[in-house]
Protein backbone atom coordinates (compact mmCIF):
# COMPACT_ATOMS: atom_id res chain seq x y z
CA UNK A 1 0.00 0.00 0.00
CA UNK A 2 1.17 3.48 -0.80
CA UNK A 3 -0.22 6.97 -1.01
CA UNK A 4 -0.44 9.31 -3.96
CA UNK A 5 -0.82 13.03 -3.39
CA UNK A 6 -0.87 15.83 -5.86
CA UNK A 7 0.14 19.24 -4.60
CA UNK A 8 -1.68 22.06 -6.32
CA UNK A 9 -1.70 25.83 -5.95
CA UNK A 10 2.10 26.05 -6.05
CA UNK A 11 2.25 28.39 -9.05
CA UNK A 12 5.13 30.46 -7.68
CA UNK A 13 7.18 27.28 -7.18
CA UNK A 14 6.41 26.24 -10.74
CA UNK A 15 7.49 29.68 -11.98
CA UNK A 16 10.81 29.34 -10.08
CA UNK A 17 11.46 25.93 -11.59
CA UNK A 18 10.75 27.28 -15.07
CA UNK A 19 13.54 29.81 -14.62
CA UNK A 20 16.07 27.14 -13.64
CA UNK A 21 16.11 25.36 -17.00
CA UNK A 22 18.19 22.17 -16.88
CA UNK A 23 18.55 22.29 -13.10
CA UNK A 24 14.79 22.31 -12.50
CA UNK A 25 14.50 18.52 -12.46
CA UNK A 26 17.25 18.19 -9.83
CA UNK A 27 15.67 20.85 -7.61
CA UNK A 28 12.19 19.32 -7.95
CA UNK A 29 13.54 15.84 -7.11
CA UNK A 30 15.46 17.10 -4.08
CA UNK A 31 12.42 18.97 -2.77
CA UNK A 32 10.14 16.01 -3.38
CA UNK A 33 12.54 13.73 -1.49
CA UNK A 34 12.44 16.08 1.49
CA UNK A 35 8.63 16.18 1.33
CA UNK A 36 8.38 12.39 1.03
CA UNK A 37 10.54 12.09 4.14
CA UNK A 38 8.10 14.28 6.08
CA UNK A 39 5.21 12.10 4.90
CA UNK A 40 7.02 8.91 5.91
CA UNK A 41 7.79 10.33 9.38
CA UNK A 42 4.18 11.38 9.83
CA UNK A 43 2.84 7.94 8.85
CA UNK A 44 5.38 6.29 11.15
CA UNK A 45 4.22 8.53 14.01
CA UNK A 46 0.62 7.48 13.37
CA UNK A 47 1.69 3.83 13.27
CA UNK A 48 3.15 4.23 16.76
CA UNK A 49 -0.38 5.00 17.99
CA UNK A 50 -1.83 1.68 16.76
CA UNK A 51 -3.67 -0.05 19.60
CA UNK A 52 -2.67 -3.69 20.11
CA UNK A 53 -3.64 -6.70 22.16
CA UNK A 54 -1.84 -10.02 22.76
CA UNK A 55 -2.25 -12.19 19.69
CA UNK A 56 -5.31 -14.43 19.57
CA UNK A 57 -7.25 -16.12 16.81
CA UNK A 58 -10.59 -14.41 16.12
CA UNK A 59 -13.39 -16.86 16.76
CA UNK A 60 -16.73 -16.96 14.95
CA UNK A 61 -18.33 -13.54 14.85
CA UNK A 62 -15.37 -11.94 16.62
CA UNK A 63 -12.79 -9.40 15.65
CA UNK A 64 -9.34 -8.84 17.06
CA UNK A 65 -6.82 -6.02 17.34
CA UNK A 66 -3.33 -6.22 15.83
CA UNK A 67 -0.72 -7.95 17.93
CA UNK A 68 2.34 -6.06 19.26
CA UNK A 69 4.40 -8.20 16.88
CA UNK A 70 2.48 -6.93 13.84
CA UNK A 71 2.86 -3.33 15.02
CA UNK A 72 6.59 -3.82 15.54
CA UNK A 73 6.93 -5.08 11.95
CA UNK A 74 5.48 -1.80 10.63
CA UNK A 75 7.77 0.28 12.84
CA UNK A 76 10.87 -1.72 12.04
CA UNK A 77 13.63 0.11 10.20
CA UNK A 78 13.29 -0.47 6.51
CA UNK A 79 9.64 -1.50 6.56
CA UNK A 80 8.48 1.72 4.98
CA UNK A 81 10.18 3.13 1.95
CA UNK A 82 10.25 5.93 -0.59
CA UNK A 83 9.95 4.56 -4.12
CA UNK A 84 12.46 5.20 -6.87
CA UNK A 85 11.72 8.54 -8.49
CA UNK A 86 9.85 8.42 -11.76
CA UNK A 87 10.91 11.35 -13.93
CA UNK A 88 8.59 11.98 -16.81
CA UNK A 89 9.45 15.17 -18.65
CA UNK A 90 8.99 18.02 -16.24
CA UNK A 91 7.12 15.79 -13.77
CA UNK A 92 8.72 13.96 -10.86
CA UNK A 93 6.69 11.31 -9.03
CA UNK A 94 7.30 9.02 -6.10
CA UNK A 95 5.28 7.13 -3.52
CA UNK A 96 5.69 6.45 0.18
CA UNK A 97 4.49 3.20 1.65
CA UNK A 98 4.94 -0.54 2.12
CA UNK A 99 4.63 -1.64 -1.52
CA UNK A 100 8.06 -3.24 -1.77
CA UNK A 101 8.76 -3.91 1.87
CA UNK A 102 9.19 -7.64 1.42
CA UNK A 103 8.26 -10.26 4.00
CA UNK A 104 8.46 -10.42 7.77
CA UNK A 105 8.61 -13.39 10.11
CA UNK A 106 5.68 -13.84 12.46
CA UNK A 107 5.42 -16.41 15.23
CA UNK A 108 1.80 -17.38 14.57
CA UNK A 109 0.30 -19.24 11.66
CA UNK A 110 -3.44 -18.93 11.26
CA UNK A 111 -3.41 -21.55 8.53
CA UNK A 112 -2.50 -24.14 11.17
CA UNK A 113 -5.14 -23.01 13.63
CA UNK A 114 -8.30 -24.99 14.25
CA UNK A 115 -9.78 -21.76 15.59
CA UNK A 116 -9.77 -20.03 12.23
CA UNK A 117 -13.24 -19.12 11.06
CA UNK A 118 -15.11 -19.88 7.88
CA UNK A 119 -12.03 -21.02 6.03
CA UNK A 120 -13.25 -21.65 2.55
CA UNK A 121 -11.38 -24.00 0.23
CA UNK A 122 -11.49 -22.34 -3.17
CA UNK A 123 -10.31 -23.82 -6.43
CA UNK A 124 -6.85 -22.85 -7.55
CA UNK A 125 -6.27 -23.98 -11.09
CA UNK A 126 -8.83 -26.70 -10.59
CA UNK A 127 -7.30 -27.96 -7.34
CA UNK A 128 -8.24 -27.47 -3.76
CA UNK A 129 -6.42 -24.45 -2.43
CA UNK A 130 -4.96 -25.09 0.98
CA UNK A 131 -1.85 -23.71 2.55
CA UNK A 132 0.17 -26.78 1.63
CA UNK A 133 -1.12 -27.06 -1.95
CA UNK A 134 -0.31 -23.40 -2.56
CA UNK A 135 3.17 -23.93 -1.18
CA UNK A 136 3.64 -27.00 -3.40
CA UNK A 137 2.54 -24.99 -6.43
CA UNK A 138 5.00 -22.21 -5.59
CA UNK A 139 7.86 -24.71 -5.13
CA UNK A 140 7.12 -26.66 -8.33
CA UNK A 141 6.76 -23.54 -10.42
CA UNK A 142 10.22 -22.44 -9.31
CA UNK A 143 8.83 -19.18 -7.94
CA UNK A 144 9.76 -19.75 -4.30
CA UNK A 145 12.37 -16.97 -4.22
CA UNK A 146 9.98 -14.62 -5.99
CA UNK A 147 7.50 -15.12 -3.17
CA UNK A 148 10.16 -14.59 -0.54
CA UNK A 149 10.29 -18.28 0.39
CA UNK A 150 13.13 -20.73 0.42
CA UNK A 151 12.39 -23.76 -1.74
CA UNK A 152 13.73 -25.93 1.09
CA UNK A 153 11.30 -24.48 3.62
CA UNK A 154 8.71 -26.68 5.21
CA UNK A 155 5.22 -25.75 6.29
CA UNK A 156 6.68 -23.10 8.53
CA UNK A 157 7.36 -21.03 5.43
CA UNK A 158 3.80 -19.81 5.78
CA UNK A 159 4.97 -17.83 8.81
CA UNK A 160 6.46 -15.23 6.50
CA UNK A 161 3.86 -12.56 5.83
CA UNK A 162 4.10 -9.67 3.36
CA UNK A 163 4.58 -6.40 5.25
CA UNK A 164 2.25 -4.63 2.81
CA UNK A 165 -0.56 -7.07 3.57
CA UNK A 166 -0.12 -6.59 7.33
CA UNK A 167 -0.18 -2.80 6.87
CA UNK A 168 -3.28 -2.98 4.69
CA UNK A 169 -5.08 -5.30 7.12
CA UNK A 170 -4.49 -2.88 10.00
CA UNK A 171 -5.26 0.25 7.98
CA UNK A 172 -8.36 -0.97 6.13
CA UNK A 173 -9.44 -3.70 8.54
CA UNK A 174 -10.59 -7.18 7.67
CA UNK A 175 -13.65 -9.20 8.58
CA UNK A 176 -11.72 -10.34 11.67
CA UNK A 177 -9.59 -7.29 12.48
CA UNK A 178 -10.79 -3.85 13.57
CA UNK A 179 -9.57 -1.13 11.26
CA UNK A 180 -7.17 1.54 12.48
CA UNK A 181 -6.59 3.93 9.58
CA UNK A 182 -3.10 4.99 10.68
CA UNK A 183 -1.91 5.43 7.10
CA UNK A 184 -4.65 7.89 6.17
CA UNK A 185 -4.28 9.74 9.49
CA UNK A 186 -0.51 10.03 9.03
CA UNK A 187 -0.84 11.16 5.42
CA UNK A 188 -3.47 13.72 6.35
CA UNK A 189 -1.41 15.09 9.24
CA UNK A 190 1.79 15.27 7.20
CA UNK A 191 0.35 16.77 4.05
CA UNK A 192 0.55 20.46 5.02
CA UNK A 193 4.01 20.13 6.54
CA UNK A 194 5.27 18.25 3.47
CA UNK A 195 3.94 21.01 1.24
CA UNK A 196 5.71 23.65 3.34
CA UNK A 197 8.99 21.68 3.26
CA UNK A 198 8.78 21.26 -0.53
CA UNK A 199 8.09 24.96 -0.96
CA UNK A 200 10.92 26.00 1.38
CA UNK A 201 13.41 23.60 -0.23
CA UNK A 202 12.67 24.85 -3.75
CA UNK A 203 13.00 28.48 -2.62
CA UNK A 204 16.30 27.80 -0.83
CA UNK A 205 17.83 25.95 -3.78
CA UNK A 206 16.47 28.51 -6.25
CA UNK A 207 18.13 31.35 -4.35
CA UNK A 208 21.40 29.42 -4.10
CA UNK A 209 21.48 28.66 -7.82
CA UNK A 210 20.51 32.21 -8.85
CA UNK A 211 23.15 33.68 -6.51
CA UNK A 212 25.82 31.29 -7.79
CA UNK A 213 24.95 32.09 -11.40
CA UNK A 214 25.07 35.81 -10.62
CA UNK A 215 28.46 35.46 -8.93
CA UNK A 216 29.69 33.45 -11.92
CA UNK A 217 28.65 36.15 -14.35
CA UNK A 218 30.35 38.87 -12.27
CA UNK A 219 33.62 36.95 -12.06
CA UNK A 220 33.49 36.27 -15.81
CA UNK B 1 -51.22 23.13 8.12
CA UNK B 2 -48.63 20.33 8.45
CA UNK B 3 -49.31 17.74 11.09
CA UNK B 4 -47.08 17.53 14.14
CA UNK B 5 -45.32 14.34 13.10
CA UNK B 6 -44.18 15.72 9.76
CA UNK B 7 -42.96 18.94 11.37
CA UNK B 8 -40.82 16.98 13.82
CA UNK B 9 -39.33 14.89 11.05
CA UNK B 10 -38.41 17.98 9.08
CA UNK B 11 -36.73 19.58 12.11
CA UNK B 12 -34.76 16.39 12.77
CA UNK B 13 -33.64 16.28 9.14
CA UNK B 14 -32.49 19.89 9.30
CA UNK B 15 -30.57 19.31 12.52
CA UNK B 16 -28.87 16.15 11.29
CA UNK B 17 -25.29 16.56 10.15
CA UNK B 18 -24.28 15.54 6.66
CA UNK B 19 -22.70 12.42 8.12
CA UNK B 20 -25.90 11.44 9.92
CA UNK B 21 -27.86 11.96 6.71
CA UNK B 22 -25.42 9.71 4.87
CA UNK B 23 -25.73 7.01 7.53
CA UNK B 24 -29.52 7.30 7.51
CA UNK B 25 -29.61 6.93 3.75
CA UNK B 26 -27.30 3.94 3.82
CA UNK B 27 -29.54 2.34 6.42
CA UNK B 28 -32.67 3.16 4.44
CA UNK B 29 -31.02 1.76 1.36
CA UNK B 30 -30.05 -1.49 2.95
CA UNK B 31 -32.72 -2.08 5.56
CA UNK B 32 -36.15 -1.79 4.00
CA UNK B 33 -39.44 -2.22 5.76
CA UNK B 34 -39.38 -5.93 5.09
CA UNK B 35 -35.91 -7.20 5.97
CA UNK B 36 -35.02 -10.38 4.16
CA UNK B 37 -32.02 -12.46 3.29
CA UNK B 38 -30.70 -9.64 1.12
CA UNK B 39 -30.68 -7.07 3.93
CA UNK B 40 -27.24 -5.59 4.42
CA UNK B 41 -26.63 -5.08 8.15
CA UNK B 42 -24.87 -1.82 8.88
CA UNK B 43 -22.86 -1.24 12.03
CA UNK B 44 -22.33 2.40 12.90
CA UNK B 45 -19.06 3.30 14.64
CA UNK B 46 -18.85 -0.26 15.91
CA UNK B 47 -16.88 -3.21 14.71
CA UNK B 48 -16.90 -5.88 17.32
CA UNK B 49 -19.83 -7.95 16.11
CA UNK B 50 -19.46 -9.68 12.80
CA UNK B 51 -22.90 -10.44 11.33
CA UNK B 52 -23.20 -13.96 10.04
CA UNK B 53 -24.63 -13.08 6.62
CA UNK B 54 -23.63 -13.28 2.98
CA UNK B 55 -22.96 -9.53 2.85
CA UNK B 56 -22.57 -6.91 5.50
CA UNK B 57 -21.40 -3.33 5.72
CA UNK B 58 -19.84 -0.94 8.19
CA UNK B 59 -19.86 2.85 8.09
CA UNK B 60 -17.62 4.77 10.43
CA UNK B 61 -16.32 8.26 10.98
CA UNK B 62 -12.55 7.95 11.32
CA UNK B 63 -10.98 11.35 12.03
CA UNK B 64 -11.12 15.09 11.37
CA UNK B 65 -9.41 15.73 8.07
CA UNK B 66 -9.56 19.50 7.85
CA UNK B 67 -11.11 22.49 9.55
CA UNK B 68 -12.05 26.06 8.75
CA UNK B 69 -11.16 28.41 11.60
CA UNK B 70 -12.08 32.04 12.03
CA UNK B 71 -12.91 34.58 14.74
CA UNK B 72 -11.09 32.44 17.31
CA UNK B 73 -13.42 29.54 16.75
CA UNK B 74 -13.85 26.50 14.57
CA UNK B 75 -16.38 27.43 11.91
CA UNK B 76 -16.68 23.99 10.35
CA UNK B 77 -14.77 20.76 9.96
CA UNK B 78 -14.40 18.09 7.32
CA UNK B 79 -14.45 14.53 8.63
CA UNK B 80 -12.99 11.54 6.90
CA UNK B 81 -14.88 8.30 7.17
CA UNK B 82 -15.18 4.99 5.44
CA UNK B 83 -17.76 2.51 4.26
CA UNK B 84 -16.77 -1.14 4.22
CA UNK B 85 -18.61 -3.87 2.40
CA UNK B 86 -17.84 -7.54 3.02
CA UNK B 87 -19.48 -10.01 0.69
CA UNK B 88 -19.12 -13.64 -0.30
CA UNK B 89 -20.16 -12.54 -3.79
CA UNK B 90 -17.42 -11.43 -6.15
CA UNK B 91 -19.70 -8.74 -7.60
CA UNK B 92 -20.84 -7.54 -4.18
CA UNK B 93 -24.39 -8.80 -4.75
CA UNK B 94 -25.52 -5.41 -6.06
CA UNK B 95 -24.45 -3.48 -2.94
CA UNK B 96 -21.45 -1.91 -4.67
CA UNK B 97 -23.59 0.10 -7.08
CA UNK B 98 -26.05 1.12 -4.37
CA UNK B 99 -23.33 2.29 -1.98
CA UNK B 100 -21.51 4.27 -4.67
CA UNK B 101 -24.79 5.94 -5.69
CA UNK B 102 -25.42 6.97 -2.07
CA UNK B 103 -21.89 8.34 -1.75
CA UNK B 104 -22.34 10.31 -4.98
CA UNK B 105 -25.53 11.85 -3.59
CA UNK B 106 -23.99 12.92 -0.27
CA UNK B 107 -20.30 13.44 -0.89
CA UNK B 108 -20.24 14.78 -4.47
CA UNK B 109 -16.71 14.02 -5.69
CA UNK B 110 -14.97 13.70 -2.32
CA UNK B 111 -14.98 9.92 -2.06
CA UNK B 112 -13.01 7.08 -3.60
CA UNK B 113 -12.68 3.33 -3.56
CA UNK B 114 -9.62 3.01 -1.35
CA UNK B 115 -9.11 -0.74 -1.55
CA UNK B 116 -10.66 -3.90 -2.85
CA UNK B 117 -9.25 -7.09 -1.41
CA UNK B 118 -10.04 -10.77 -1.09
CA UNK B 119 -9.65 -12.63 2.19
CA UNK B 120 -8.47 -16.11 1.39
CA UNK B 121 -9.17 -17.37 4.91
CA UNK B 122 -12.83 -16.38 5.02
CA UNK B 123 -13.68 -16.23 1.31
CA UNK B 124 -14.98 -12.69 1.72
CA UNK B 125 -14.45 -9.87 -0.75
CA UNK B 126 -13.82 -6.52 0.91
CA UNK B 127 -14.51 -3.09 -0.57
CA UNK B 128 -13.44 0.03 1.31
CA UNK B 129 -14.66 3.46 0.26
CA UNK B 130 -13.20 6.57 1.86
CA UNK B 131 -15.20 9.78 1.92
CA UNK B 132 -14.89 13.27 3.34
CA UNK B 133 -17.94 15.08 4.59
CA UNK B 134 -18.70 18.31 6.43
CA UNK B 135 -20.05 17.45 9.83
Amino acid sequence: MAITMKFTGMEEISAMLDQLGDQANFVASFALYEGAGVMADSINAAARAIVTEPFRYAGPGQTRLPSPEEKAILLENGSMGIARFDKNGSEVNTSVGYNKSGYADVSWNHMNSAARTNYKAVSFKGKENTASSTLRFIRRSGKAEQYGLSSSMGHGAQNRKPVGVIANAINSGTSFMKKQPFFRIGANNGRRKAEEVIRATVERLFNQIINNNGAGRKSA
Amino acid sequence: MPDEENTNTTQEDEEATEYQKLVNDLKALTQGETPNAHTLPMAEDEWYTRPDTVSYGIVSLDFEADALNGDNTKLSAAHEGSVDLFSMSKSGAGWVEMITDTLKNHCDASWSLNSHTYERDTGLFHWEWVFQIWG
